[in-house]
């Protein structure tokens, strides 16, 4: 980037332009301090001016900054605040967009943002300069390749600080307007607002391209223990703060008390009115449960308690993927029902059981002893532990014939009839081999083994079939009353 | 994220001609001899496996990765070709595991070297695999009637993983034009079917495979698009565990899986028991499971693995849990988890890999810990096990934008301190959860929905539910618990009718021998009209069966009459003196509730029978009592 040295950290990066990006702080708008951990206004006052306009270098901090500091999964709001100016030569966005199908891994151009973003571009010129050069074609064109998330704003009218409030105002109204919701259980109820605002989801772009919104009655359906909903897998977590609504349904307070005199008051009044989610909260932590509460159609999501430190916690809400079935070890979420159902208690009369996880049908390989023997060592292993059992016939005849067994369908399946010829030769030859000592009954079994997977190998008969399992030769060696035949 | 990708439908063709009857030239030993014992003998020949065996378990292991990671939704079709083609499975959910066809390919068993080659082709497989690809699967089915109108929304790809020794370059040409031209015709016969889907996009993956030490006569290509509807790419690739090899990159590519390698798990020997060593795992997931380390950068990638040298994995270290803590992550600890993703070992009989697992499906989790540049350690990861699963959670180590949020005790209702804590409790314990999965059916025949019975029971059981202490009696009253747990059933039973007669005939006695009603010290303040109103009426009705109490001397009048008028004969009721009759609770709550309606004269507040006192500051301060005003605070 010329004009500036290599050592610059990517937020001076961000300074060093004329179309200036900013992050709201928290004096502009309520509630989204998490959002804008950048500037204050110090560091504004502190900016020097430069000559150049980059935009690509400003979007290429953003990305840096937000992802050291939030990781790639928490949404983002980027706004970019120009004169509609894109900035000449080299660095300019017109080269920028030029150059965009040429980029290696390396120069990755920095849309699409590597984390669920809003890009809004406040332009500080009204929509006829814009229109006059190519300017919002540019402009649009970085919208777009954010996967058509954000928006431009321009301003109406001639420029003047009126007129770019109110285009502020209509991004504080798209963008950061609270969420507010009725949390229900039943007829218990509360007014609260869900921090931060609950993003829509698409849960296929292609089948269902439509994306799902919440919807602002949150019905509780049940409650389970935190060690059956076991650390579930969650799109996004948010605080459920109650709220004190007036007549006209505007909120009052929040309940926490603020400096603001006016405002103490009506708090510490509503601070003193019982609300089902301090209730909730307070029991969810005691009896260690969530509470699945319903979004949407097909859409759920759980509230719990979560301790900030020891003596801060807080009702939060987390919302599962949508869909008849976010989490396997639950089942269908439409299955579930109320306890007083079931013809017994799932969860036991001294509440020692539970009716989760669900089992899967089918085992997965890790758990079913499954045969593989794509390295040596794999076919090796299961060689030898016939071996081993062999070698204590006969009280080890069971284990022998289940190991047998285990390796002659596999060999059957993958059509590896050498090995059954190979094993069964093997098989012969522990026979001469065993001592004076060993029991008759050895022997015969040893015998009979290599017979059976000698008839296996040939493939053909009824010998080969899979699902036939070998089984120990009938012998009598057991009491001497009995006369063998 | 796409349902119906070419990842849905996978026909594998696997090659059954005399020729793959031939060894992969690859030499297995299984005779190992224990060396003490066997003196003097001489092991057994090492065996090789065939062509067919290769391909077999190779497809098999790709299968296997596949069904661990994706037990539902991705489906596979396996088909064999020799003189014929013999369909294996279908694309049914039932038909979709490793035995059934493991039992299949038992059935068809090793190609017969002895065959007519003449007679045999890999193309009866392929054009097999085509009209496969049109039929529909039962998700396909479903999102189709769905979406109703919009059913075209259900796309129809595939691929067809084809197994083969190819004779030339052109051999190759000769299979993917069959392969084009047969999608052309089945798409027209689609197009007229109502159970047959067009195929939108096919991927044919064509796998030569030969002996080990020979020379291949067929070149690789990359994936180069034939038309519109078909792509192929062509991989020519040695035998035996080089097949495989290749087989296990294809199940990653195909499913977008990455790897992860736990490392430093302590592993007890065998030979000694006391000595522990560290092991080594390598696991298959989705790679949304890495979402993290692709987009920050901050990947600490462990080389190469052993497997080949184009597998990259990701290395987490085993967090070895504080002493005295058997199972091993507290499990009522609700972990932040941002995504949780089956897992499949790369290795699954070796003795590391099965450990782990069986550790980990004894239901304990494991905490890993993911190894950065800057040598500061994070959690990143967690191994857990739900109901024979394994799966490995993404557990969010980046900051949380609710950093520090206010205390719910700071918010409203905050201050209130008498929540029926405990009861909530018993309430959430009655109304938990439990699967139905056989369905049932309502009276009028229709389908029951378990969690819309489940709506219903918690609309019943809160109709009347005080939230606060001081906001009942009747919750506080060890006599009247039976009648509350009673009143939320459905029907009563002979006994629970009994229990009822049993607890009014008790507070009939009660009110005769005057005992005192149990009213909380934390305050009487009544919480508007409308609770209120709750409580008398939920009190008439369980009064209103024996009408004893009417009668008796101390007891209101039923409520419909004008309460106001009596309120204003009795006195005002002495407040935190313990025990007071039903009656002036009762006044004392209306009198709160009416207290709120307006702003009381302050003399009439302090009045007897509407007769306000002058001049009462010449009394004693102390001997005053002050109607609680409902503005009072509380203690």
């Amino acid at each position: 980037m010329p004009g500036l040295s290599e050592t610059r950290c990517p937020l001076c990066n961000i300074h060093a332009l004329n179309s200036l990006c900013c992050f709201f702080n928290n004096k502009t708008v309520k509630h989204t301090k998490p959002f804008s951990p950048v500037f204050k206004q110090e560091a504004l006052s502190n900016m020097d001016d430069y000559d150049k306009t980059c935009l690509e270098s400003a979007l290429v901090g953003v990305c840096s900054i937000v992802q050291q500091e939030w990781g790639g999964a928490i949404p983002c709001q980027v706004v970019l605040v120009t004169d509609g100016c894109l900035g000449i030569g080299r660095g300019s966005l017109r080269h920028s967009l030029a150059t965009h199908n040429q980029r290696s891994e390396s120069n990755r151009f920095p849309l699409p943002f590597p984390f669920p973003s809003k890009l809004y571009i406040m332009c500080m010129a009204n929509l006829e300069e814009l229109q006059s050069t190519d300017s919002l074609d540019c402009l649009e064109r970085l919208i777009d390749l954010n996967n058509g998330e954000g928006q431009i704003f321009t301003i109406d009218g001639p420029l003047c600080l009126k007129n770019v409030q109110s285009m502020f105002g209509k991004l504080i109204d798209l963008a950061y307007t609270p969420f507010h919701a009725v949390l229900k259980c039943g007829h218990l109820t509360a007014d609260v607002q869900v921090f931060p605002r609950p993003e829509p989801f698409v849960v296929d772009e292609e089948i269902d391209p439509i994306p799902k919104v919440i919807n602002t009655d949150l019905e509780i359906v049940g409650f389970i223990d935190i060690a059956d909903i076991s650390s579930p897998p969650v799109l996004s977590r948010h605080l459920v703060l109650p709220i004190a609504l007036n007549k006209e349904g505007d909120e009052v307070g929040t309940g926490i008390t603020d400096d603001n005199e006016d405002e103490n008051s009506a708090n510490q009044i509503a601070g003193k009115i019982p609300n089902f989610c301090v209730l909730l909260h307070g029991s969810l932590k005691v009896e260690g449960m969530v509470a699945i509460v319903q979004l949407g159609p097909e859409w759920h999501g759980m509230l719990y308690s979560q301790a900030d430190s020891k003596k801060k916690s807080n009702l939060m809400m987390s919302l599962f993927e949508p869909g008849p079935e976010p989490l396997p070890w639950l089942g269908k979420m439409a299955q579930l029902g109320p306890i007083s159902d079931a013809k017994e208690n799932p969860y036991g009369e001294d509440d020692n059981k539970s009716p989760f996880p669900l089992q899967p049908k089918n085992k997965r390989s890790y758990a079913q002893n499954v045969t593989v023997w794509i390295k040596p060592s794999g076919l090796q292993t299961d060689v030898q532990k016939i071996l081993r059992n062999a070698r204590k016939l006969p009280e080890k005849t069971q284990t022998f014939y289940k190991e047998l067994n285990r390796l002659r369908k596999a060999a059957l399946a993958f059509g590896f009839l050498d090995l059954l010829k190979g094993v069964a030769d093997m098989l012969e030859r522990e026979c001469t081999l065993l001592p004076d000592t060993a029991h008759p009954d050895a022997a015969f079994q040893l015998t009979h083994a290599a017979q059976q997977l000698k008839l296996a190998s040939t493939g053909t008969s009824d010998y080969a079939a899979y699902e036939q399992n070998i089984t120990p030769l009938q012998t009598d060696f057991s009491g001497s009353s009995t006369e063998r035949m | 994220m796409k349902i119906f990708s070419e990842s849905h439908k996978t026909v594998f063709v696997v090659d059954h001609c005399p020729y793959m009857a031939e060894s992969c030239r690859q030499h297995v030993e299984f005779d190992m001899l224990v060396k003490n014992r066997t003196q003097g003998i001489i092991p057994l020949a090492p065996i090789s496996k065939s062509l067919w065996t290769c391909s077999v378990e190779s497809s098999m292991e790709y299968c296997r990765i596949m069904y661990d990671i994706f037990p539902f939704k991705k489906l596979v079709n396996f088909i064999v070709s020799d003189s014929g083609a013999h369909v294996l499975n279908s694309w049914a959910q039932e038909d979709q595991n490793l035995q059934e066809l493991m039992a299949a390919l038992a059935a068809v068993g090793p190609p017969n070297p002895r065959a007519d080659p003449e007679c045999c082709s890999i193309l009866h497989g392929l054009v097999a695999a085509v009209e496969t690809l049109c039929k529909i699967t039962e998700y396909q089915h479903e999102a189709r009637t769905l979406l109703m109108e919009n059913a075209e929304r259900v796309g129809n790809r595939g691929r067809i993983i084809c197994i083969t020794n190819a004779k030339s370059d052109s051999h190759v040409r000769m299979l993917e034009d069959c392969v084009q031209e047969t999608i052309h015709e089945h798409n027209k016969l689609a197009a007229n079917s109502d159970h047959l889907m067009q195929i939108q996009r096919c991927e044919l993956v064509l796998i030569h495979t030969y002996p080990v030490g020979e020379d291949s006569l067929v070149s690789d290509r990359p994936k180069k698009e034939l038309s519109p509807v078909l792509t192929s790419e062509v991989h020519s690739v040695r035998a035996g565990r080089h097949l495989a090899t290749k087989l296990n990159i294809l199940v990653q590519q195909h499913f977008d899986l990455a790897s992860t390698t736990i490392t430093n798990i302590p592993m007890k020997e065998e030979q000694h028991a006391n000595t522990s060593a560290n092991y080594d795992v390598e696991l298959l997931h989705h790679k949304d499971a890495h979402v993290d380390f692709l987009k920050s950068g901050d990947t600490h990638l462990g080389g190469s693995s052993r497997e080949g040298p184009f597998k990259e994995t990701i290395t987490l270290k085993w967090c070895t849990p504080r002493t005295n803590n058997i199972v091993f992550s507290s499990i009522s600890e609700l972990h932040y988890c941002t995504g949780a993703y089956r897992i499949s070992p790369v290795d699954v009989n070796s003795r590391p890999s099965s450990c782990l697992t069986n550790f980990l499906l004894n239901g304990r989790s494991v905490l890993l810990e993911q190894p950065r540049k800057s040598g500061s350690k994070v959690i990143s990861h967690m191994l857990s096990s739900h109901g024979g699963e394994i799966f490995l959670h993404v557990l969010s180590s980046s900051r949380s934008i609710l950093e520090d949020p206010p205390s719910i005790s700071e918010g409203c209702g905050g201050r209130v301190t008498d929540y029926r804590i405990t009861d909530f409790g018993e309430f959430m314990r009655e109304n938990r959860l439990t699967p139905f999965l056989d369905p049932r059916y309502k009276i009028d025949g229709s389908l029951e929905i378990p969690l819309e019975r489940a709506k219903d029971q918690l609309e019943k059981h809160t109709r009347y539910w005080p939230m606060i202490i001081s906001q009942t009696t009747i919750f506080n009253m060890q006599a009247v618990v039976p009648l509350a747990s009673v009143i939320v059933k459905e029907s009563l039973t002979e006994e629970d009718v009994l229990n009822c007669q049993k607890t009014i005939y008790n507070l009939v006695d009660m009110e005769r021998k005057n005992d005192p009603l149990p009213i909380s010290t934390v305050g009487t303040r009544g919480k508007g009209p409308k609770r209120l109103k709750g409580i008398l009426e939920r009190g008439k009705e369980e009064l209103a069966e024996t009408e004893i109490i009417k009668d008796s001397p101390d007891s209101p009048e039923p409520p419909n009459k004008k309460p106001l008028v009596e309120i204003d004969e009795t006195p005002p009721v002495e407040k935190s003196k313990g025990p007071v009759s039903l009656l002036s609770l009762w006044s004392n709550r209306i009198n709160t509730a009416n207290s709120r309606k307006h702003q009381e004269f302050a003399g009439r507040l302090n009045s007897v029978n509407n007769r306000a006192e002058l001049y009462q500051h010449l009394k004693e301060e102390n001997g005053m009592e002050t109607t609680e005003n409902g503005k009072a605070s509380r203690q």
